[in-house]
């Protein structure tokens, strides 16, 4: 019986490529589309090195997080949120509380609040944690420049960012259940999976939830009010741009040698000039009186020593020729060499060549 | 639009709003003419001051004040409090704080306002100058020792506490 239209009869149990255009998945060549889109938010409006996060940009990054994600409505009206870390100074308090302030210059309820806390603590993302010693700089971006007449490079480096831990205390203040619900709720929602996530100058900055606690003031004769509050780990680095490297690397090398003529070297101390003459020692064996030699350049040759020689005969191109002190030899020439020893053995003429030029 | 008005007409039997008046004028005849306790207010000026985005905070340069103006107030200061830093090791003496008296009516005939956070300058002698930070203004004066037998408020409590030379130094 023939199957259904509907049911598949070929299932494709190998799971599709999350990046399609690396349908063998990423080669470690070129870059993905997705990391070069991350890379240019971190330079994005600046120059190619990314800039600077530190503390008071991750401080305005949960501010920003809180305004955003955190935001809470309470009877059709969201509740106030002071958007300054509070600090010290005291009139600064005044001065970030005075749109939602009553008549005394008292924060009208509900309204939330971030407080952090002043210490910082080395990080816990094990990304970045005691990977790299001693502030080692690598290699961040290759540069061309053109200064009008000669093409180069800038090679950009910059240190493995510090890690920090930040505890922020978001508290919320108010009067009504509602209030706290809604609250709660918008908290939960973001972080189900534990951490959310801030956007810091182009970095996707971790937030993990660590606890929620209440501090209402429930007095029978006081005044009473709800206070609750949420405790977050902002998972951080700290990248300075102070400590970025901007180099030229090599755009055309000129090597210069300079000479000082006062202090010239002596003669014969330099290496030994080439010879001139070469001493040939001919070996003419037993049973054997006669050689022959090609020349290829033109030398004067004279006998030097002999052993075991009664008389030696020279012939060139066959013509005879009596040596007495000095005989010149041109290229091409055949010199035949005719022994007549004194004893049957082994004798030797040694020939002494003077190359001429 | 005025603010509605209410007529005020407790222990009205026995004091009036003249009296009241009286009583007020007789206290600062002698606070401001035998007493003759002189400070100077600096106010913050929260609009003009180069502010940080995040933390609200300037330095000392980035602070603008109004006119700094001279007020007459019941000064009362407390011990030096001896404390220090570090443990115990660095030792830091300094001013108690310094309470306030202020008539209402002398803040409102200078035109002024004491907030949470302005300075206030103080001369011990003729060449010292101390400077305090207003960290309760005295906005709410509900209280019964506040007021003339409980008819109405006449002065501020303010309690100031002192700043060092880093935080303030006059302008």
């Amino acid at each position: 019986m023939a199957l259904p239209k509907q049911v598949k009869k070929n299932l494709n149990i190998t799971p599709n490529p999350v990046q399609g255009h690396y349908p063998s998945g990423y080669n470690g060549i070129t870059t993905p589309n997705r990391r070069r889109e991350l890379a240019n938010l971190i330079t994005d409006d600046g120059t190619y090195l990314p800039k600077s996060v530190l503390h008071a940009d991750m401080d305005r990054g949960m501010l920003d997080f809180v305004e955003d994600k955190l935001k809470t409505v309470s009877n059709g009206k969201k509740v106030n949120v002071i958007d300054r870390i509070l600090t010290l100074q005291r009139w600064a308090e005044l001065s970030q509380t005075w749109k939602f302030s009553t008549s005394d210059k008292n924060v009208d309820l509900p309204f939330i609040v971030v407080v952090r806390n002043p210490e910082v603590q080395y990080g816990t993302n094990p990304a970045l944690q005691y990977t790299i010693p001693d502030r080692k700089q690598f290699h961040y971006a290759k540069v061309p420049t053109w200064d009008g007449n000669r093409k180069g490079y800038d090679i950009y480096t910059i240190p493995q960012p510090v890690p920090v831990d930040i505890i922020y205390d978001v508290k919320i203040v108010c009067n009504r259940m509602r209030e706290l619900n809604n609250f709660n709720r918008v908290v939960l929602q973001n972080f189900t999976s534990r951490q959310a996530y801030t956007f810091i100058k182009g970095h996707y900055i971790p937030i993990v939830m660590n606890s929620i606690g209440d501090e209402s003031k429930i007095d029978t004769e006081e005044r009473r009010y709800y206070q609750q509050n949420y405790q977050f780990q902002l998972q951080g680095f700290l990248l300075d741009e102070e400590e970025f490297e901007v180099k030229p690397a090599i755009s055309r090398e000129l090597v210069m040698f300079g000479f000082d003529e006062k202090e010239r070297q002596k003669e014969g101390k330099g290496s030994p000039k080439n010879p001139d003459k070469v001493n040939t020692k001919l070996t003419f064996g037993v049973g054997v009186n006669e050689l022959v030699l090609n020349y290829d350049y033109k030398v004067n040759i004279s006998a030097l020593r002999i052993k075991n020689v009664d008389s030696y005969s020279f012939y060139i191109n066959n013509l005879p020729h009596t040596i007495n002190e000095v005989l010149m030899i041109n290229p091409g020439d055949v010199l035949v060499i005719e022994v007549v020893k004194n004893t049957s053995g082994v004798a030797t003429l040694t020939l002494q060549e003077k190359l001429i030029y | 639009m005025a603010s509605k008005k209410i007529p005020i007409t407790r222990i009205s039997k026995f004091f009036s709003s003249e009296d009241f008046q009286l009583e007020q004028n007789v206290g600062m005849e002698w606070l401001h003419g035998d007493m003759h306790f002189t400070l100077v207010l600096f106010r913050v000026d929260g609009k003009l001051s180069d502010v940080d985005d995040v933390y609200g905070e300037s330095g000392p340069e980035e602070i603008r004040y109004k006119s700094p103006v001279e007020f007459n107030a019941y000064v009362k200061i407390e011990q030096p409090k001896l404390d220090s830093y570090a443990g115990g090791l660095v030792k830091d003496l300094e001013p108690g704080n310094m309470t306030l008296g202020v008539y209402i009516k002398h803040l409102n005939e200078l035109d002024i306002d004491v907030n949470y956070g302005d300075y206030i300058g103080y001369a011990e002698t003729e060449d010292k100058m101390r400077y305090y930070v207003v960290t309760n203004d005295g906005r709410v004066t509900s209280d019964n020792q506040h007021t003339i037998g409980g008819y109405k408020a006449f002065y501020r409590t303010i309690i100031c506490s002192y700043v060092s030379p880093n935080e303030f130094k006059g302008v």
